[in-house]
């Protein structure tokens, strides 16, 4: 499932050797790794990799079935009706149940 | 079971889920995804600028190369004061330049336990980055309190969809949680079966965060 998040890692990986190996100057690998650095120190892929680990299979898949979701996802096309924002919130008046 | 916050059975599940789901296809569309979890736990940490750096920094992390616009700006920082990051209305600049080649999904989490303040400022930045980037989708989850907030401050571009716990996702998870049990022999199968019956039975719909 972390496929492609961890592809986007490998794709940061693999210009990062190439950098290396290419150029031989460490410098444009190290310029890019600091630089990314520079743009936030947070890192929500770990988060996401953390959250992914705990997550009970096939809970909430109904959702990716929606219509509401699938329209999203899919986007219409220039007829004006788009809606480029999905909101999922919690059912409304429910009072906060804690399992775990 | 108590693993502290952040056990969510919708929110933080369903957007992992379909964090994964739009990242498994990525590869074949040609799409770039980005995410964002806010916790209540660090959000002092969760400024505007942060967060949405953190959305820039997976979008740039996924091209081939840095844009010249980024790193002319890091080269410029690093000579002032060092160490200073972007500010927010770079990086939306930044953002809605790298965002208008494509598609780009960007997903956030649990927007209720951002900052008020912030969280104006950030649905600001996002609403910017909608109108200058038609190929931006936006997925968002949070408490309902906030929806009309987020209704207001992107326009007319918001679809709302509530997540109540189906009753068969509370069962996968109660099923899930037994199987994990680390002393099984202490119940039996009868036990089991009740917990299974009668839990989602009582709890129509539930939100954890």
């Amino acid at each position: 499932m972390s496929q492609s998040l961890s592809h986007n890692t490998n794709s940061f990986n693999t210009s990062y050797t190439t950098a290396i190996s290419v150029s031989s100057n460490v410098t444009i690998a190290d310029g890019r790794s600091n630089i990314l650095a520079w743009l936030s120190p947070l890192d929500p892929r770990l988060r996401h990799q953390d959250i992914q680990d705990r997550r009970v299979e096939s809970i909430g898949e109904w959702l990716l079935q929606t219509e509401e979701f699938r329209s999203w996802h899919t986007g219409s096309k220039g007829d004006g009706s788009d809606r480029p924002v999905l909101f999922c919130y919690g059912g409304p008046g429910v009072g906060k149940t804690y399992i775990g | 079971m108590n693993r502290g916050r952040g056990q969510a059975l919708t929110s933080r599940h369903v957007s992992s889920l379909v964090i994964d789901s739009l990242c498994d296809e990525a590869g074949e569309q040609n799409h770039t995804v980005a995410c964002f979890y806010f916790d209540f736990a660090v959000q002092k940490e969760q400024s505007p600028a942060s967060a949405m750096g953190a959305l820039l920094k997976q979008v740039v992390s996924g091209l081939e190369e840095i844009p010249e616009e980024i790193s002319q700006a890091y080269q410029k920082q690093i000579k002032g004061l060092g160490g200073r990051g972007p500010r927010l209305p770079d990086i939306v600049k930044m953002l809605q330049t790298t965002s208008s080649k494509g598609r780009t999904f960007i997903c956030i989490d649990a927007l209720d336990e951002c900052v008020p303040e912030y969280r104006v400022r950030l649905l600001d930045s996002l609403n910017k980055i909608l109108q200058n980037s038609p190929g931006t989708r936006i997925f968002v989850t949070g408490r309902p309190h906030i929806r009309p907030e987020i209704e207001k401050r992107l326009g007319g571009r918001v679809m709302s969809l509530s997540i109540g716990t189906e009753r068969g996702d509370m069962t996968r998870y109660l099923h899930s949680k037994l199987e994990e049990d680390t002393t099984p022999d202490a119940m039996d199968s009868s036990l089991k079966a009740e917990i299974l019956r009668k839990i989602p039975e009582n709890v129509s719909e539930m939100y954890v965060s």
